[in-house]
């Protein structure tokens, strides 16, 4: 029985590991789309943060540039998503669907030659703690710095946006871009550090994929978790908490259909597969059924271009 | 401190048209100024330009003999100028106390006691913590003058503050802005109505097409000579016949309309009765948001509620969508003209063709018949006066007084029997206005029926042959309208109740 609950802990504590792109990506989002901004382009920032990171390991062998470098090269790209969007009034929707397609380009290219090379070893945290306690050892210890961030980050950003003068500012640009400017705001401004803070957790979340998940460099090795992001923040109806939940979810069917797959389940593995989709789904929104609360939360200027009267 | 504002030489051009041409005036602290005018005088453009939202071509603005460079409306504020707009500034989602901390300097909890002080010694009772969009729009108003007010301004600039209020909160808001002038702030009340310049203002100066054509004492001044200068020529006076005839059929009959939304955007209705004789106008008063789009859209068949009975021509139509409701001769012009009655990127006999009866031939085995359409089109713009020939022409390009007389027409050249329209005439001009009106008083007397929502209480005293107040989502009883005073109205509006 014992071997039973150490084999959970050790299940959760991968569950969370996987959750992590999803958690930064989604919660770096979110902050982008309270201002009002929909960038689509999460997936194409993340893959350029998962090449640039790892890139930038094999060249100076240092973890720490590797991810801050990972970081600033999501702020680069999604400035090109903000200067269109922004100075010059491109459509939302369409600029960010071209940053991915860009992206996914961009990080092939610059990728080919670090193709197979083997990954550093990342450090992880409280190491011995994780093995001398059962059951929660697995869970609470042993994790990377960046994932300890990751689970803090959805209660930062709840309590940037709810009890913070800059968040207040941030969810009035959202709800309203021309009360705020006429309220002295500088909305385009306000935006363009959303935006860039967005693009900085989204480089940070391939960084993670690339040097501590799955430490190497794969054509293409986002799959698709930028567009879950992006799914996750709308239903999750903006709330970071739910982020979070919704993140874990997902993590955790997708490795749960793994093991079911595995022991050989009964079920086609088509559903299977398709099931963490299913289930995120269904579960945030009987979790977000409140309309009120929905109108509240959402930003109303949504992916609408702002024109500063002159 | 007396406080002087002087605006010299302004002039704003944009493309196609002078909004401001070379505008002076002069203003002191213990008066409160008119600034009057029609739509598309130059108005709000000079307000705009007094708050910094935008920046002149030309011009200079002083205050205590300080040039001001407002380039931005940050600038406004550090100069103590406030402003009210005519569409709040608010954030909805946000709670009211959220809405006041977001520009301001203080902590929360010092902020807290100047605004309870603010509530308690001009009255104003609000609750802090709501989202603002649970507020009605008297009490959002309020929100922003407490906004103005907390930076203790030397100016406070009024946007057409009362057209989305009632007969009592006009008078409260009076009241207020007689009490701040009394404490020295300088105001500029901008208005189109004439009653308001003359029960509360000092000083009027006139606006038309971008300038000044006019500076008076309002005390030599009245209706008439006012509205003359404001639109520049003299207007016919019109006068509906009221006719209610005990004997007449009723052709349209509502029973049971109830309607609920989980929505906290819109207003729940609760059992609608009422009935609409031949050849009446039946108008239905409200502040806007008290249900008026729901009922609408319900009249419409845009909605679809349960257990409601509609019968028109001794037809049950509950259940029919706007098209076919169409088909049995209703016609219907809401009040969004851009977004709900026009698609403004289509072209105007574009927009003719998409009110389609099966009659109209318009269409024939799937395709446009595009000759028809244009031909229909012509008749309407040459039938309702609309300021152009060009059936090419864009429907955005139309003011809005020409807009809503296509719309009128494209829905009338069909001769429905009855016609439901929302605030027809709003954001409408001194000439527009009375051309629709005619034109709906016309159509009873052609024996057709119309329902008006309204939220402007004198256009419903001039049109309506019976009057309800709509006040979140009840209907109060229906009255002739010769027994309804403004008062009456305001009272009803308000949710007070008479007798």
């Amino acid at each position: 029985m014992s071997l039973d609950i150490s084999f959970i802990g050790i299940l959760i504590g991968s569950i969370m590991a996987s959750s992590v792109p999803l958690i930064l990506a989604a919660s770096g989002e979110l902050i982008t789309e309270r201002s009002g901004v929909l960038n689509l382009g999460v997936e194409g920032m993340m893959i350029i943060g998962a090449i640039s990171g790892f890139a930038l390991m094999v060249i100076t062998d240092n973890l720490f540039i590797a991810i801050v470098g990972s970081m600033l090269s999501g702020v680069i790209i999604s400035l090109i998503f903000g200067f269109l969007t922004q100075s010059l009034l491109t459509n939302h929707v369409a600029t960010g669907l071209a940053l991915t397609i860009f992206g996914i380009g961009l990080s092939a290219m610059l990728g080919k030659n670090f193709v197979g090379i083997p990954g550093k070893e990342f450090p992880i945290l409280f190491s011995s703690l994780k093995e001398s306690i059962p059951f929660f050892g697995p869970i609470l210890f042993g994790h990377s710095i960046v994932l300890y961030f990751a689970f803090a980050l959805p209660f930062l950003t709840n309590y940037f946006l709810k009890k913070t003068k800059l968040g207040l500012v941030v969810r009035a640009v959202g709800d309203s871009p021309v009360s705020a400017s006429n309220q002295g705001i500088n909305v385009i401004l306000v935006r363009y550090c959303c935006i860039l803070y967005g693009g900085a957790m989204c480089g940070l979340a391939g960084a993670y994929l690339s040097l501590i998940y799955t430490p190497q460099w794969i054509e293409n090795m986002t799959a698709g978790r930028g567009w879950i992001a992006l799914a996750l923040v709308v239903f999750a109806t903006w709330s970071p908490i739910k982020v979070l939940i919704g993140a874990l979810i997902f993590g955790g069917i997708t490795i749960l259909q793994l093991h079911m797959q595995a022991i050989g389940f009964r079920i086609p593995v088509q559903f299977l597969s398709a099931l963490p989709y299913l289930m995120t789904i269904i579960v945030l929104v009987v979790i977000s059924r409140d309309s009120r609360k929905i109108k509240l939360n959402t930003p109303t200027s949504l992916g609408r271009i702002f024109y500063k009267e002159k | 401190m007396a406080t002087d504002l002087r605006i010299s030489n302004i002039s704003k051009i944009y493309p196609g048209c002078i909004a401001n041409d070379n505008v002076s005036l002069q203003f002191k602290s213990g008066k409160i100024y008119a600034l009057l005018g029609e739509n598309g005088a130059g108005k709000s453009t000079l307000v705009k330009i007094l708050s910094g939202v935008v920046s002149p071509d030309n011009g200079e603005v002083f205050l205590n003999e300080k040039n001001l460079k407002l380039s931005s409306p940050l600038d406004a504020k550090k100069n103590k100028i406030g402003m009210v707009f005519q569409h709040f500034n608010l954030f909805e989602t946000l709670s009211v106390f959220e809405n006041l901390s977001i520009d301001a300097t203080e902590d929360n909890e010092s902020l807290r006691v100047r605004v309870n002080e603010i509530l308690k010694k001009y009255n104003f009772s609000i609750d802090l913590d709501v989202p603002v969009l649970n507020l009605s729009a008297g009490q959002k108003q309020k929100v922003e003058i407490i906004r103005c007010l907390l930076r203790s301004p030397k100016v406070l600039i009024m946007d057409e503050p009362t057209s989305v209020l009632t007969e009592q909160e006009t008078e409260e808001l009076f009241i207020s802005l007689k009490k701040f002038c009394d404490e020295g702030i300088l105001i500029i009340y901008i208005t189109h109505k004439l009653k308001e310049v003359l029960s509360l203002c000092d000083e009027v100066a006139v606006m038309r097409k971008g300038k000044v054509v006019s500076v008076s004492q309002t005390q030599n001044e009245r209706v008439e000579t006012l509205a003359n200068k404001m639109v520049g020529q003299k207007l016919a006076k019109i006068k509906k016949k009221i006719n209610i005839s005990k004997n007449k059929d009723e052709i349209f009959k509502v029973k049971h309309l109830n309607f609920y939304s989980d929505d906290p955007f819109e207003t729940n209705l609760v059992n609608l009765n009422f009935s609409v004789k031949k050849g009446e106008c039946l108008g239905i008063a409200g502040i806007s948001g008290n249900g008026q789009n729901e009922l609408f859209q319900i009249l419409s068949g845009e909605i679809i509620t349960p257990d409601t009975s509609i019968i028109f021509r001794n037809k049950e139509i509950a259940k029919l969508n706007p098209k076919q409701r169409r088909e049995y001769l209703m016609a219907f012009s809401p009040e969004d003209r851009i977004s709900q009655a026009a698609v403004p990127e289509l072209k105007i006999y574009e927009n003719v063709a998409l009110n389609n009866f099966k009659s109209s031939n318009f269409f024939e085995k799937g395709l446009v018949n595009e000759k028809k359409i244009k031909e229909h089109s012509k008749k309407i713009l040459s039938d309702f006066s609309v300021n152009t020939d060009n059936v090419e022409l864009k429907s955005q390009f139309l003011s809005g007084g020409n807009l809503q007389k296509l719309i009128l027409g494209r829905e009338l050249i069909t001769a429905p029997e009855l016609l439901i329209c929302y605030n027809p005439t709003w954001g409408l001009d001194v000439g527009a206005i009375n051309y629709i009106h005619e034109t709906l008083i016309k159509i009873n007397n052609q024996e057709k029926s119309t329902i008006l929502i309204s939220t402007d209480t004198e256009e419903l005293l001039k049109l309506s042959d019976r009057i309800a107040v709509i006040y979140k989502g009840k209907l109060s009883k229906i009255m002739p309208s010769e027994e309804v005073t403004p008062e009456k109205l305001g009272v009803l509006m308000g949710g007070g109740s008479i007798d």
